[in-house]
């Protein structure tokens, strides 16, 4: 049973794969996915700039890449990837398709957040004169930042799922040698272990991400 | 300092309009404290919100200090803003912030001096009562001292006018009273006007010199706190006042009255701090008059009293119409009323 192919060396490497992966697509995604929620809030019907015509257009699109499996996602996009990193295969090339899995998710979690925002503290903002871009700045982002590290805490954990897939691309990573050791070659010690650590990983972060909330909340 | 003319303010819903305001016209003077009472839906929150534009009339005119708010661009209508306070029912706070930094905001927004801000936040803190609270949290704090940290929030930028919507309506009698009477001092100290809005004529009768009363969209009746309390017209208005002021003889003392064959009965209206007008006291006294008083009923509004009796007058008819015409003539209201139950 622990008879193993696999070193310690590529145990390692994949960690260091996963991590990368996750946390380019992640910093990405956050930044573009960030931006996308703060714009579907505030240009909606009722929203502090409201542009219903950007909101109708944005909101579908959102939808639509949000409804594509991730492993469709990562070969329908295939010609776009290689013509951007000059690569469709390897870790670079499977942050692309995560990238582009995670920020339209980004964004609905951010939107929602910032949602949850009682319409009395905008109401208060919009009495003091605040400026639209005030008003995101000094009243929606600080009121909402608890609810916003949730939301990441719960995107972070579905890349970590996701990266698992982008083994399909060879993107490398922990999930990776779950398939190809584990799975398809039988080595039971490679699937244990790279669960056991997926599964830490994923309790790291949650437990981190609710620590986090819970501070910034009760303050 | 606030003048309405004409407002009419219509929402529109997916198929169906609501016209929340038919026709509203007002005006409330510098160092008024105005208040606006009405049922729930009478459209008080909607007027209010007119006055610093968070809502803008479908039709009619919002001048502010002068200025016609319609003609205003969007800078100039924040910068207007800035001298407009506002509270809230339910305070409205940044939770993620410490009092301090509540009470400071405002000043962030205009991008004034750490030192600035250090040093009026301070001395508003002071003002309100919490400076020992800086640095605590809103969740750390009753409604009452909540309410005096929008208080303090409100009058951070120097503002000529402080917009109340329901600002004691989720708090207990005594704490309402404690902020009434942190407002009425906020009127005193720095002259600023303040229209208030509640559904409790109490509210009414502690703080404000002026009322109106909304029903359905419009103002049915206004004036000075005396003069609608003392004699309500409409029949709103009058279930308002009797909240707080008795001017209707109580079911019992009707019956009793009726039981002893009195049907007739002078209703006396007296504005003044005794309890006894001297005049009363007079009359008595030198014109040997018979009375009885039925009923009477004194409340405090303001720094004065009024008081409303009910007499019964014993005397010959001739000394009656006497009696009558010298109390008017010392400005007491008088009025023939039939007990009839
Ligand atoms: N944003 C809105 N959209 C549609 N209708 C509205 C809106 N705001 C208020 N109304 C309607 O306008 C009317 C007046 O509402 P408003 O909130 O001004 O009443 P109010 O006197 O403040 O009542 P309350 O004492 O319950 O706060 C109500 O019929 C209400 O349903
Ligand atoms: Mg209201």
């Amino acid at each position: 049973m622990f008879e193993t192919n696999i070193t310690l060396q590529q145990f390692l490497d994949g960690i260091q794969d996963t991590l990368y992966m996750v946390g380019m697509s992640l910093l990405v995604g956050t930044i573009i996915g960030a931006i996308l929620g703060i714009i579907l809030v505030v240009t909606q019907r009722g929203g502090i700039i409201p542009v219903p015509i950007l909101y109708a257009v944005l909101n579908p699109i959102i939808n639509l890449i949000r409804s594509v499996p991730f492993i469709i996602l990562i070969v329908a996009i295939m010609p776009f990837t290689r013509q951007l990193v000059g690569t469709a295969i390897g870790t670079t090339a499977a942050i692309v398709p995560l990238i582009i899995y995670i920020t339209p998710f980004i964004a609905r979690l951010v939107e929602n957040s910032l949602l949850e925002v009682g319409s009395g503290i905008i109401e208060a903002a919009e009495s003091m004169g605040a400026t639209p871009l005030q008003i995101i700045r000094y009243f929606l982002l600080p009121e909402a930042f608890g609810s916003l590290i949730l939301s990441l805490t719960t995107a972070t954990i579905s890349l970590i799922g996701a990266t698992a897939m982008a083994g399909a691309v060879g993107g490398g990573g922990i999930g990776d040698i779950a398939i190809i050791y584990g799975y398809q070659r039988y080595d039971n010690f490679a699937m244990i272990s790279t669960v056991i650590i997926l599964v830490i990983f994923v309790q790291v972060i949650q437990s981190t991400g609710n620590k986090l909330a819970r501070l910034i909340r009760r303050s | 300092m606030i003048e309405l003319q004409d407002i009419h303010k219509v929402y529109e819903k997916k198929k169906s309009e609501v016209h929340a305001l038919k026709g509203i016209n007002l005006k409330i003077d510098k160092g008024d404290i105005f208040g606006v009472i009405g049922y729930s839906g009478a459209g008080k929150s909607t007027l209010v919100r007119l006055v610093n534009y968070l809502e803008r009339p479908t039709k009619g005119d919002v001048i502010v200090d002068g200025k016609y708010l319609a003609k205003q661009s969007a800078k100039a209508l924040r910068q207007i803003k800035k001298e407009i306070g506002m509270i809230f029912q339910h305070f409205n706070l940044l939770e993620s912030k410490t009092i301090f930094q509540n009470v400071a905001m405002p000043l962030i927004l205009s991008k004034r001096s750490k030192q600035e801000i250090k040093q009026r936040v301070t001395e508003l803190l002071d003002f309100v009562g919490l400076k020992d609270k800086a640095s605590h949290y809103p969740n750390e704090l009753s409604g009452g001292q909540k309410q005096r940290v929008g208080i303090a929030r409100a009058l951070a930028s120097n503002p000529k006018i402080l917009l109340c919507d329901e600002a004691t309506s989720a708090l207990d009698p005594q704490t309402t009273q404690s902020i009434l009477d942190l407002l009425k001092r906020v009127n005193e100290k720095y002259g600023i006007t303040i229209l208030l809005i509640t559904h409790e004529m109490s509210v009414i009768q502690k703080i404000c010199n002026k009322v109106a009363v909304m029903e359905q969209g419009e103002i049915i009746e206004q004036g000075s706190v005396l003069e609608v309390f003392g004699h309500p017209k409409h029949k709103t208005t009058k279930n308002f006042v009797q909240t707080v002021v008795k001017t209707e003889l109580p079911e019992k003392i009707k019956q009793r009255l009726t039981d002893k064959g009195i049907d007739r009965l002078l209703k006396l209206e007296m504005v003044g701090t005794e309890a006894m007008p001297p005049i009363l006291v007079q009359l008595i006294r030198d014109d040997q008059i018979q009375i009885t008083i039925e009923f009477m009923d004194m409340t405090e509004i303001q720094d004065t009293n009024l008081a409303i009796w009910y007499l019964h007058f014993d005397g010959e008819e001739s000394k009656r119409e006497k009696v009558i015409a010298n109390l008017e003539q010392h400005g007491v209201r008088i009025e023939e009323v039939s007990v009839g139950v």
